[in-house]
């Protein structure tokens, strides 16, 4: 009985839930790390809006990101409009949002929006929702800041300004 | 060799290692913290309609929105014909609250005012829990 024989039943299973945990572990990660958007995007606090849980967004949400500056930091006039990862034209966020709106009803709109951006663009956005049907537009803000260095210019840090209060 | 002997000095540090290694990796994805969001929810008033201008009720709130002269991308407040600060909306939109959290409040942007400033003022209306905000764009 040096050796176990071939067909033993009773497998050893331990080295195989090892290897599923980390690959559970690993699309958590690259999943997370995939469903972060635009980085350019610093949008602007809000601590008294609604908590927004990602997870609790109806899926027939409609998410357009506006961008100040282009993916290198540089700053562009008109904006940077973009829905998932690519980048869009009010006009075509008008034909999406009638498509959609002609097949579901009603949806929510969240837009995700620079602190800097002109409201020009955002009023864009805004038309080409409205023209189609969707009179509720939800902004993005920031509740709770965990990530964001401090001392953003023109953006008082929360710690200090809950310090103030 | 059925089974090893218990004193065995040779121990197995693999499966410790493993479990280290795991929890290393739990430990690293779950400390990084993300921002925590909050949605602040807004209508917009029907485009060539015109009529919204003569329905406006004489408690309607307005608070207008402008870009700053200077180029500190604040953007600037306008409320009672008055320039103000954010603080002194604050003070103003609690007073409004007082009497009522239904009053509708209409928020007029200038195209090249800053994004900053709308959500600023949306979210001092929240704070105050005045939710009917209407956006109109000068």
């Amino acid at each position: 009985m040096a050796r176990k024989s071939q067909e033993n039943p009773a497998l050893d299973m331990t080295p195989m839930i090892d290897v599923v945990f980390e690959l559970i572990i690993f699309f958590v990660v690259t999943l997370t790390e995939a469903q972060r958007k635009d980085e350019t995007i610093e949008l602007e606090d809000g601590q008294h809006g609604i908590v927004l849980v990602p997870e609790n967004l109806p899926p027939t949400h409609m998410q357009i990101d506006i961008a100040s500056r282009d993916k290198d930091g540089r700053p562009l006039k008109k904006g940077r409009i973009s829905m998932g990862d690519r980048e869009i034209t009010p006009d075509e966020i008008g034909r999406r949002v009638k498509e959609k709106y002609r097949k579901i009803g009603e949806f929510p709109i969240l837009i995700r929006a620079d602190y800097d951006v002109k409201h020009e663009v955002v009023a864009r956005v805004m038309n080409a929702c409205t023209e189609n049907g969707i009179w509720k537009i939800s902004f993005m803000a920031v509740a709770e800041d965990k990530t964001s260095k401090p001392g953003r210019p023109g953006r008082p840090h929360l710690s200090r300004v809950r310090k103030a209060r | 060799m059925a089974r090893k002997p218990q004193e065995n000095p040779a121990l197995d540090m693999t499966p410790m290692i493993d479990v280290v290694f795991e929890l290393i990796i739990f430990f690293v994805v779950t400390i990084k913290q993300e921002d925590l969001f909050s949605q602040l929810n807004a209508n917009r008033p029907a485009p060539a309609t015109g009529k919204s201008e003569s329905s406006e009720s004489d408690t309607t709130v307005t608070i207008a929105i402008g870009a700053s002269g200077d180029r500190s991308a604040n953007g600037v407040l306008v409320y009672n014909s008055r320039e103000i600060t954010r603080k002194e909306l604050d003070a103003n939109l609690r007073d409004v609250a007082r009497t009522s959290t239904k009053t509708p409040i209409i928020v007029r942007c200038a195209g090249n005012s800053p994004h900053k400033a709308l959500v600023d003022v949306l979210d001092i209306c929240y704070k105050h829990k005045l939710f009917s905000v209407s956006i109109f764009t000068m």
